[in-house]
């Protein structure tokens, strides 16, 4: 019985000392991230993978409310299939599991480590780590894993739009290892085996630096068309 | 007398149905890349992104002019060497089963002339077809897909060229190209000096250009001396020039390697003609 009553007090601590549960924390950052209705954004975007050399480059992002993004640019650009509106998305159905694995500190920043689970199996999502800071319910660092894509960690900064959540700076590392060049298209005479075998890194980086954000300022569906 | 009969071998180039099958076939060759490109583009091109976009998004004006024209040069340098050897190895063989070549010698020219004008009226030909080429490849291509990026696929990976930087790389690579074709030019015209009719020359320019390309492919130790002095290995250097960084010294080694080749085989052509009897 005195056993019991233990397990009741430590399960029922936060609520007498005042800290927030997973859900708690999880549906703060949601709130903030709803709040955006609509978003359009100077984009500088510079990719670190091995397999791939592309210079740095100047984009436009535009989002809108649910699941609307599209990125505008002159030249060809690389952005990470996930990462930008999934969480979002993930989080906004709600159909999770959230629990607080530990208190790490993240670029300077005390955080709360929190594993999400889906409930059902069906879905893309796999698990999602994210670092939350409590004091300002932004994401500050996040691990996604799916079924098709992987697993990409990202890492954010904020700048002016921190009360909306959105980040003047997001580092995706990405996992190179699926990479796989089309044979009879990557056929090189001139390079011997030995020199095609010579592989880099298995992680590549995608670095994004967002300026000039407009936001809800009602952006038209034509847009996204 | 060297540019006179230069001009008059061009002229008898022009002459001959033959050559305007060769301009007859690039063109048709390339009106149906482009038309595949306009048809079904992005299906090819998702071919060699597949693998990059279960993890990545490429977004921008991927499927344009200039990677239509580095496709279709990818595509037809390996065939237009047959549309060169068809002219260029019946130049000497040519005048050698109809006859006219006694008429030749008679004329006040050199015989080691002779030959030096049938190589730089070959040489203006297989320029023409590559200039044909490059106009077709690049401005009728950049005129229907417009302008972009350029996404470039080697072993090592994808190289995305700015737009900015992409046009002195087409006109330098076409210079190797030229130089590459050229040198099928008197491989053909070389052979030509040792044949009586124009059919063995040509065949056997392409048996030698097959060989060659077989024995590079072959990852086989054995013949990893050769690879690097057979002039098939140095045929594809053009497209050195669409690498980041450009690999300079390989190109400058590729250049040398076809230039010396060049030499060798118009020199054997002239010590052969010279020797030649043509009075038989």
């Amino acid at each position: 019985m005195r056993k019991i009553a233990q397990l009741f007090l430590l399960l029922a601590l936060p609520l007498f000392t005042g800290a927030q549960t997973a859900d708690d924390v999880v549906s703060k950052v949601l709130t903030k991230l709803n709040s955006v209705k609509d978003y359009k954004v100077s984009a500088t975007i510079k990719a670190n993978i091995p397999m791939i050399k592309i210079l740095p480059n100047e984009a436009t992002i535009y989002f809108k409310q649910k699941d609307k993004f599209k990125v505008e640019s002159k030249g060809i650009t690389i952005l990470p299939k996930q990462g930008f509106t999934d969480i979002n998305n993930f989080l906004a159905k709600k159909d999770y599991i959230a629990v607080i694995n530990d208190t790490v500190t993240t670029g300077g920043v005390k955080t709360y480590l929190i594993s999400v689970i889906p409930n059902s199996a069906g879905g893309e999502m796999i698990l999602a780590k994210l670092w939350i800071d409590p004091e300002r319910s932004v994401i500050m660092k996040s691990q996604i894993t799916t079924k098709s894509n992987g697993t990409v960690t990202t890492s954010y900064t904020y700048g002016d739009q921190v009360k909306y959540g959105l980040p003047s700076k997001m580092v995706f590392e990405i996992d190179i290892k699926k990479f796989k060049l089309p044979k009879s298209v990557a056929a090189d005479i001139n390079k011997s085996s030995a020199e095609k075998k010579k592989k880099a890194g298995n992680k590549g980086t995608i670095t994004i630096t967002l300026t000039d954000y407009a936001v809800n300022k009602g952006l038209s569906d034509s847009i996204f068309k | 007398m060297l540019l006179k009969n230069t001009w008059n071998e061009f002229i008898k180039i022009l002459s001959k149905p033959r050559s305007y099958l060769g301009v007859g076939a690039l063109t048709l060759l390339i009106a149906i890349i482009i038309f595949a490109m306009k048809a079904d583009g992005k299906s090819i091109i998702s071919f060699v992104t597949a693998s990059f976009e279960q993890t990545l998004t490429f977004n921008g004006h991927i499927l344009n002019g200039y990677l239509i024209a580095f496709i279709i040069l990818q595509m037809l340098i390996v065939h237009v060497p047959l549309l060169v050897a068809l002219v260029t190895g019946d130049l000497i063989a040519g005048e050698a089963a109809m006859g006219t070549i006694r008429m030749l010698a008679t004329k006040p020219i050199s015989r080691t002339n002779i030959v030096l004008s049938k190589f730089i009226a070959g040489a203006a030909y297989t320029l023409f077809i590559i200039l044909w080429m490059g106009f077709l490849a690049l401005f009728v291509s950049t005129a229907i897909f417009g302008t972009g990026d350029v996404i470039v696929l080697n072993s090592d990976g994808l190289v995305i060229l700015p737009e900015a930087d992409v046009l002195w790389r087409f006109g330098a690579g076409f210079c190797v190209a030229f130089l590459s074709l050229l040198t099928v030019s008197s491989l053909s015209i070389c052979l030509s000096a040792f044949a009586e009719n124009s059919i063995g020359p040509i065949v056997a320019t392409m048996a030698i250009i097959i060989l060659f390309t077989i024995i590079g492919s072959l990852d086989v130790t054995v013949f990893d001396s050769i690879k690097p002095y057979l002039f098939t290995t140095h045929m594809a250097s053009w497209r050195s020039f669409f690498e980041d960084p450009v690999p300079w010294s390989a190109i400058r080694e590729s250049v040398i390697i076809l230039v010396v080749h060049n030499i060798v085989l118009v020199t054997v052509a002239v010590i052969r003609f010279n020797k030649k009897d043509i009075t038989s």
